[in-house]
């Protein structure tokens, strides 16, 4: 299926940063914070990584590409889904340097490594019937209507 | 063996009475990982944390297949609870053998105060567009924490338990 993140996702995606986890190809898992986010195509979104967040994930997603990644502060509540995918380092390049200068510019991170993740899955992570609810397998449109039946709340983006 | 400081006591509370929204993070045995967000959650002894099974779905599949956890504060952040807590769990389900021991945690002791949460701490701040309509608890998952890291900016690794 097509995946589309929504206007509302991206806004709260962009707005909160993430927490990202990963896990061994044995199944042990980590967290480390995406403290900036950007939405870089409809199924992507770019995390700058400073080192030392880098260093917490970057052991297991070498081994194991699986990210699954939730909206941080109140958008653990207000952004009820979850996103999983395959996630990807850039160092270099132009992949790299304009993730890396917004977030220096947004939030003053020196970005050590950029983590692409194409998103494959998006849950419902709502309480109650619809936990766990696998949006990705309705239509785009679809899923942007589902959302505006439940929620309308837009966050301010980020701000340069 | 970990001790948790008293400003993670404080913090491992259900939001409504000054604690947090906490991330729990496992994996399904071949590396699959997954987050879910979990708003009953408490402290037990010295190191152990306590969520209800609510509405647990992958969570508590994964959980069933490979005991190992990572358990993230995901709000407030800002209020110095930069913490990750890595262990092993165990969903403690009505049905299993009263006498049960998860590292020292008793399942009678466990069911008998956390068994039904949400009588005991109603979700009284959860907005109305988010609370679930009834409450269906069937357990309460025991996180045997072995260890702490920080991820606060500047300190993200290091270790705090």
């Amino acid at each position: 299926m097509t995946i589309k993140l929504t206007e509302r996702m991206q806004a709260w995606i962009e707005a909160m940063g993430c927490h990202l986890c990963v896990a061994t190809p044995r199944g042990v898992p980590y967290v480390t914070l995406g403290r900036y986010a950007s939405v870089t195509a409809d199924d992507e979104v770019a995390f700058a990584l400073a080192q030392d967040e880098f260093a917490i994930i970057s052991p297991a997603l070498t081994a194991n590409p699986w990210v699954a990644f939730g909206v941080s502060k109140q958008g653990g509540i207000r952004a009820s889904f979850q996103f999983k995918g395959i996630g990807r380092f850039v160092n270099e390049g132009p992949l790299f340097t304009e993730i890396a200068a917004e977030a220096k510019e947004v939030q003053g991170i020196d970005t050590y490594a950029v983590l692409y993740v194409k998103v494959s899955e998006i849950y419902c992570t709502k309480p109650g019937a619809e936990a766990g609810q696998r949006l990705d397998m309705m239509d785009p449109d679809a899923v942007c209507n589902w959302e505006k039946e439940r929620w309308k709340d837009i966050p301010h983006k980020k701000t340069k | 063996m970990v001790k948790f400081t008293e400003e993670m006591i404080e913090g491992l509370r259900v939001p409504g009475k000054g604690g947090s929204l906490v991330y729990l993070c496992t994996s399904s045995l071949d590396g699959k990982p997954n987050i879910a967000a979990m708003r009953f959650v408490a402290t037990h002894m010295d190191d152990k944390i306590l969520i209800a099974d609510m509405f647990l779905l992958k969570t508590k599949m994964n959980i069933k297949e490979n005991p190992e956890v990572a358990l993230a504060i995901c709000h407030p952040l800002e209020e110095g609870r930069w913490w990750v807590f890595r262990g092993k769990a165990v969903d403690i389900e009505y049905g299993f053998p009263r006498d049960f021991d998860w590292y020292g945690a008793n399942a009678t002791d466990i069911l008998n105060e956390w068994g039904d949460w949400n009588k005991s701490e109603p979700p009284d701040e959860v907005p109305p567009d988010i609370v679930f309509p009834k409450a269906a608890q069937r357990g309460v998952v025991v996180i045997h924490v072995e260890e702490a890291y920080s991820i606060e900016p500047g300190h993200a690794g290091e270790k705090i338990l």
